[in-house]
């Protein structure tokens, strides 16, 4: 099936693994715009996101020259331990020779290519090349590349299933209205009922969806009813910043006094901690599910159920699986940049201004 | 006004036979645009007694992009431009083409006066900034030039098959001869299976080399050679060209099969 719907890049995926590999500097080999809205964002994260701005005259005679003189530009300016040179779709459709450009420029004992274009597939493909240099260049061994392709792959295939890329075209949309969904949460709590709040979130934003169990605990010592917290925030899986998220999120949790009942796995493994979430929640009793991150990598369960996400083209795919209510975080990636705490959500908020908490 | 491009293998003569083309419809009292779209660029060296003119990526790189200026006048006062290139191994060619392409275009030809463009493009069509000729606005039809050997006629089903993807009319074949048995008979033949014609034919001839040696076409070398009523024959016989048709390629055994079938 030839999929209409535009989705993530491979070379912006790529752009944030280097993030999440804590590169310093990430050289972007192609036209000037190309990454710009990632760029911007990963430098509020601390990566310095750089381009070698191609140009007609650079595609018709290469730029490799140009490359050189960049990654030496950069090591002057920013002194880096790490370089991650991506490439882009003109300058892997001509056929540069990075790696040369790499060895040529004096910079090999730091800096690394990664290999990919716009047309490589699926945005988990950036991220898969990019562990497989990062492994090659000795940052990461084969064990965690095996297990981050695994679970990048599992990514893939939610999407494919119960994501975006189900249908041909998927419409956005930005669901439903926050002060309903609010307001029937509270009600729950107010009712005494017990709500089920699965945190199933990718990375960094974590810090945005994890203020939407906290603000529901908060009404709840308010209103009554109970909360079961299950999240994926192992602080032992994944790369020291990936558990830094975890940690920072579970220190927010514990000053306000909230304990999670059960961790699902680490905040990169979202593809498969959504369905060790629901395995956990089997035997337990609760009225309502409130799944926010993923949650379309959560399977489907016939219950009271809401869902937050951060794509609003997730949005119909969710009601499709029987959601009662599906929201949207429109701003989950570019507010959770560079923090290290929880950060407010629009539904956390809004949950919050009712509650008066 | 009439745009050709003219197509072939990699070696079989193109720009030889652009050049020759070139300077013969030109003593007939024409104005000639020969564009040089190889990127090693050697089509109109022998305009120029082996000089190279520069090229137009070579001054676009130097922010030189009035066509003025990247047209040059060579033997018999045929206008030249060759298109250039990045240096073997790096950077896109066929992005050069397009862009040299849009420089150049149609209303700058009908502004300068030219009766006759004529396209001299490298090897198969290798990618879409070779075909970059081929396509609506440029050249009207296409020429393939080749021999009778197998390797020869396999590159211009090639290109055929490029032209019937990209829907564009083929004017005929150019026999560049080899001098191997039955060769005019053995390009008829092909012509005929792609619904095609051989419009002419060039002798292997010691004149071409050593005029090519010295840096020149035929006429300036060797002015008074019945080699150049050949030229002008084959010349005159595209302006008036109007069989010109979308070829149907065909497959590699029926190629087989003609060339084995006339030995």
């Amino acid at each position: 099936m030839n999929i209409l719907t535009p989705r993530p890049n491979p070379i912006v995926a790529a752009l944030y693994t280097l993030r999440d590999l804590d590169v310093d500097v990430a050289v972007l080999h192609g036209p000037s715009g190309c990454g710009f809205r990632a760029a911007r964002l990963l430098e509020e994260d601390g990566m310095k996101v750089v381009t070698t701005s191609m140009s007609e005259e650079d595609l018709i005679f290469g730029a490799s020259d140009k490359l050189i003189e960049v990654l030496k530009e950069v090591d002057d300016l920013f002194s880096p331990n790490l370089i991650g040179v991506v490439g882009s779709c003109v300058s892997m459709i001509i056929g540069e020779n990075v790696k040369k450009a790499i060895i040529d420029s004096g910079l090999s004992d730091k800096a690394f290519f990664i290999e990919i274009h716009g047309c490589m597939g699926a945005n988990t493909r950036g991220a898969i090349e990019t562990l497989k240099a990062a492994r090659d260049f000795g940052l990461i061994d084969e064990r965690e590349f095996k297990r981050q392709e695994k679970m990048l792959l599992l990514a893939t295939e939610v999407e494919l299933n119960r994501g975006m890329a189900k249908l041909k075209y998927t419409r956005p949309s930005r669901g439903a209205d926050l002060k309903t969904v609010a307001e029937y949460i509270i009600n729950q709590l107010k009712e005494n009922k017990k709500i089920a709040v699965i945190l199933n979130a990718k990375k960094e934003t974590a810090y945005l969806f994890a203020d939407i169990p906290l603000a529901i605990n908060l009404a709840s010592k308010k209103y009554g009813g109970s909360v079961i917290n299950i999240a994926n925030l192992s602080t032992d899986i994944g790369l020291s910043r990936i558990r830094r998220y975890a940690k920072d999120i579970i220190n927010d949790f514990e000053s306000n006094g909230i304990s999670i009942d059960y961790i699902s796995g680490g905040v990169d493994e979202y593809p498969i901690s959504g369905k060790k979430a629901i395995e956990y929640l089997e035997n337990k009793e609760f009225d309502l599910l409130v799944a926010v991150g993923i949650p379309q990598a959560l399977p489907t369960i016939k219950k009271d159920s809401i869902a937050v996400t951060n794509g609003p083209r997730e949005v119909h795919p969710l009601e499709d699986a029987g959601y009662k209510y599906v929201t949207v975080e429109i701003a989950s990636h570019s507010t959770v940049m560079g923090t290290r705490e929880i950060v407010l959500s629009e539904l956390g908020e809004v949950i919050r201004n009712i509650a008066g908490t | 006004m009439k745009q050709i491009a003219i197509y072939g293998k990699g070696g079989i003569g193109k720009s030889s036979i652009s050049s020759n083309l070139s300077v013969n419809l030109a003593s007939n009292g024409l104005e000639v645009l020969l564009v040089g779209c190889d990127p090693k660029s050697d089509s109109a060296i022998n305009l120029f007694g082996g000089r190279r003119i520069d090229t137009v990526l070579d001054l676009y790189k130097k922010g030189v992009t009035d066509p003025d200026k990247l047209v040059f006048e060579g033997f018999n006062g045929v206008k030249a431009v060759e298109v250039g290139g990045p240096a073997a191994g790096v950077g896109c060619a066929g992005r050069g083409i397009l862009v040299a392409l849009k420089t150049l275009n149609k209303d700058y030809y009908l502004e300068k006066g030219f009766d006759v463009v004529i396209y001299d493009v490298p090897g198969d069509v290798v990618c879409g900034g070779f075909a970059g000729p081929a396509r609506e606005g440029y050249a009207d039809e296409i020429y393939i030039v080749t021999s009778g050997e197998y390797l020869s006629i396999y590159a211009a089903n090639n290109i055929v098959k490029g032209l019937f993807n990209l829907n564009v009319k083929l004017g005929g074949i150019i026999g560049n001869m080899r001098g191997i048995t039955n060769e005019v008979e053995k390009i008829e033949l092909y012509a005929k299976e792609i619904d095609s014609s051989l419009i002419g034919a060039i002798e292997r001839n010691h004149k071409i080399h050593e005029s090519e040696i010295e840096g020149k076409t035929v006429l300036e070398k060797y002015p008074n050679d019945p080699l150049n009523l050949k030229f002008k024959d084959i010349g005159s016989k595209i302006l008036q060209n109007k069989k010109a048709k979308v070829p149907t390629p065909t497959v590699d055994e029926k190629i087989r099969s003609i060339l084995g079938g006339v030995y």
